[in-house]
């Protein structure tokens, strides 16, 4: 383990770290633009210059490895001063215009500007390059003008989709990057471009004067796109999520994103959200409360007893499944979660990067609680008997099949927690308003078998509570009620009950979650990380 | 230890003398505004004080030559308001000039506590305040305006422009003092020539 100073400061490092990534561990600021921690170091911007004793010339952080008895000074005026040169060429042709700017609040140059930099500009304002401003490439903007040439989105299209959309073209001042023929960015992960690109010439089209990002609360989270569970930000303000961001976790999803995940945000602030529990009475739908709602469905339960069934759902939390089983085991009735057959997709792979064919994030969580002890089939088979007297669905897609209508007709008491609204609730007996992932505070258990947390970011609609509390509310009304009802102590007796998740709490698996021993061998384990 | 104790006799029967001063003053007063026309009272509303030319009254949005608002939709003014009053959401424009602009700006009158940091931070100099300050309104929704009832010219000049960048330079000091910070903090002295010269 070499041992060098980094501004007098004794630091031990693993062999083959840089000096930056080595300062920036331990929370020495050295300003970078093209150093990105899941792309190759590429070193074009010098803007990293520290010197280095011994060294006759400055050299850059981001790819000098660190020798034992390596001493680097990086405030010295020399350094210094080849910083706040190399920032002057990068601001050289920049329009400044950050009050228009969607990066503004979390621009490198910007933050850069303000520590190092030279607040007068030699340049006049009509002496700089003009380049191409509003470029649209589909899910991105294109601000050539405010491009430092950074080349983080050129290695991110090489390194991690392999699809070298982007590319300089001209030379000297003029350089810019530009799609070919000015083509569309066509690949899933065009989110990225926009978070790897250190200033405001890469946007996303979708968060476009949306809202300034220094009104945004961010949130630590899951997505719930996939088995994948990539780690994100929930950036919301006054309870509206305005977008999702990565957040790293180098054994899950590194530093990216899909686009398809990105969006997921827009099914939590709709209209169409489930708000208040409804009951089908002579005529029709009638609105209750949802205490009404539950003591209906109780009392369902209780004259159906073991001639009940339950059906749980994999996009709901790890706390939210448990709870369902302790109501299922209650009452005795049957109980799975799978609707055709999931957990073969769960590790399957549909691209090369992040995305996974179960689209649901929390399959592995529900097998792991032993969830699907029953079979869907058996379920649905006792349904067209006729022999079941009661279904509890913790989700609406049983209802979504067509080929079950008839079946499901058949059983005389539905309850469905949904989350939205479609067709599919008529065939219902009770509507459950539910909460979405946003809006609770729970786990996911990733395809890794990787327990992951997620936060109540903003508040649910209306009357719409967890999952976690409607099933805890049915098991007071039981008589059997959970010995706590918030995700944390939930998760507590769930560590107890479930094999693997022993000695887990939230403090343990809060930022990056807690990795368990994979379930299956090591076959399904296979080729886990995003690639790069 | 008590110092300059005044003992009131408390007994003391009002005099006549002091009454009959304090009529003197009002006759005074009401013989001038009677025939010398000077009275202390003005005919509000017809009439009105005069203001200072930096009096931070009702907000104005100026606009272009082309009558569009010079607001870029920066949020500057909305992140710098003290009370929270000032609501804007932001659009894009054909042009790519100026790509932004707002497409609602709405100022809460009521919560408004004209402390006139929407005009410092402002970098277009887009909002500033006018010398109208008679708040009037039959409802509270009344009292939020939006952008073209800011925008409206009119109320600005029957009352005249207040407070607004053009007589008091905000940038310049803030500037100075991130200068010196820039000089006490990092030990950095811009390295621009005091004077500019021209170019050809």
């Amino acid at each position: 383990m070499p041992k060098c100073t980094i501004d007098g400061r004794q630091i031990e490092v693993a062999p083959g770290t840089t000096v930056l990534q080595a300062a920036l561990d331990h929370g020495i600021h050295i300003q970078h633009f093209c150093w990105h921690p899941d792309l190759p170091v590429d070193g074009n911007c010098r803007t990293c210059m520290i010197e280095v004793e011994k060294m006759p010339k400055l050299q850059i952080a981001c790819n000098t490895v660190i020798a034992e008895g390596m001493v680097v000074q990086t405030k010295s005026p020399k350094a210094t001063e080849a910083q706040r040169t190399a920032l002057e060429f990068l601001l050289v042709n920049h329009p400044i215009d950050c009050p228009v700017c969607d990066q503004a609040g979390e621009c490198y140059l910007q933050d850069n500007y303000m520590r190092y930099g030279l607040y007068d500009s030699k340049i006049e304002l009509e002496e700089k390059v003009h380049k191409r401003k509003v470029v649209d490439l589909g899910p991105i903007m294109l601000d050539a003008e405010r491009c430092v040439l950074c080349s983080r989105c050129l290695r991110f299209e090489d390194v991690v989709t392999g699809t070298n959309s982007l590319q300089f073209v001209n030379r000297g001042d003029h350089t810019q990057i530009a799609t070919f023929d000015g083509g569309k960015i066509e690949h899933d992960y065009a989110g990225n471009l926009a978070d790897v690109c250190p200033v405001g010439a890469l946007l996303s089209k979708d968060f476009r004067f949306k809202m300034r990002v220094w009104f945004l609360k961010q949130h630590e989270s899951v997505c719930p796109g996939c088995s994948t569970g990539c780690n994100v930000f929930v950036d919301e303000r006054d309870g509206e999520v305005q977008r999702l961001r990565p957040r790293r976790n180098a054994e899950v999803n590194k530093s990216w994103l899909c686009d398809p995940g990105r969006a997921l945000y827009k099914q939590i602030g709709v209209t169409e959200r489930v708000s208040g529990a409804r009951v089908r009475g002579a005529g029709g739908w009638e609105g209750v409360s949802v205490a009404a709602a539950l003591d209906r469905v109780a009392a369902a339960l209780k004259d159906a007893g073991a001639a009940s069934a339950f059906v749980a759902t994999p996009q709901a939390t790890n706390e939210d499944v448990f709870a369902f089983k302790a109501l299922a085991e209650t009452v005795g009735g049957k109980l799975d979660f799978r609707v055709g057959d999931p957990q073969l997709k769960l590790t399957q792979r549909i691209d090369e990067v992040l995305q996974r064919a179960d689209r649901n994030p929390n399959t592995q969580g529900c097998l792991d609680q032993g969830i699907g002890k029953d079979g869907v089939d058996a379920i649905v088979s006792a349904c067209r008997a006729g022999s079941l007297r009661a279904l509890v669905l913790q989700g609406p897609e049983l209802l979504r099949i067509p080929e079950l209508v008839d079946a499901i007709a058949k059983v005389p008491f539905v309850a469905v927690m949904a989350t939205h609204e479609g067709p599919e609730l008529d065939r219902a007996t009770v509507v459950l308003p539910a909460a979405m992932w946003a809006e609770v505070a729970g786990t996911f258990t990733n395809y890794q078998r990787r327990v992951q947390r997620l936060s109540a970011a903003v508040p649910p609609p209306g009357d719409a509570q967890p999952r976690l509390e409607l099933a805890a509310g049915l098991l007071s009304r039981l008589g059997k009620p959970l010995a706590t009802a918030t995700a944390r102590d939930v998760f507590a007796l769930l560590a107890k009950a479930t094999p693997g998740y022993a000695g887990l709490d939230y403090r343990a698996i809060s930022g990056l979650g807690a990795a368990l021993a994979p379930a299956g061998g090591a076959d399904s384990m296979a080729s886990g990380e995003a690639r790069a | 230890m008590a110092v300059n104790v005044v003992t009131v006799d408390r007994n003391q029967k009002a005099g006549v003398v002091p009454i009959l001063k304090g009529h003197w003053v009002t006759l005074q007063n009401f013989w001038r505004s009677l025939f010398l026309r000077q009275a202390s009272t003005i005919q509000y509303p017809e009439q009105k004080r005069p203001v200072s030319s930096r009096y931070r009254g009702i907000h104005v949005l100026t606009e272009r030559e082309d009558g569009t608002p010079k607001c870029v939709a920066c949020y500057m003014c909305a992140t710098v308001c003290p009370a929270e009053c000032i609501y804007i959401e932001s659009g894009e424009r054909p042009e790519k000039a100026i790509e932004k602009y707002p497409t609602r700006f709405e100022i809460d009158l009521l919560r408004c506590v004209y402390c006139g940091f929407c005009v410092d931070a402002c970098p277009e100099e887009a909002i500033i305040m006018s010398r109208e300050n008679d708040l009037v309104g039959t409802t509270r929704a009344e009292l939020v305006i939006d952008r073209d009832r800011l925008m409206a010219r009119g109320k600005l000049v029957e009352h005249g422009a207040g407070y607004r960048p053009v007589d008091h330079d905000v940038r310049r000091p803030v500037r100075l003092k991130a200068l010196e910070r820039l000089k006490s903090e990092h030990g950095i002295v811009p390295g621009m020539p005091a004077a500019k010269t021209p170019r050809a």
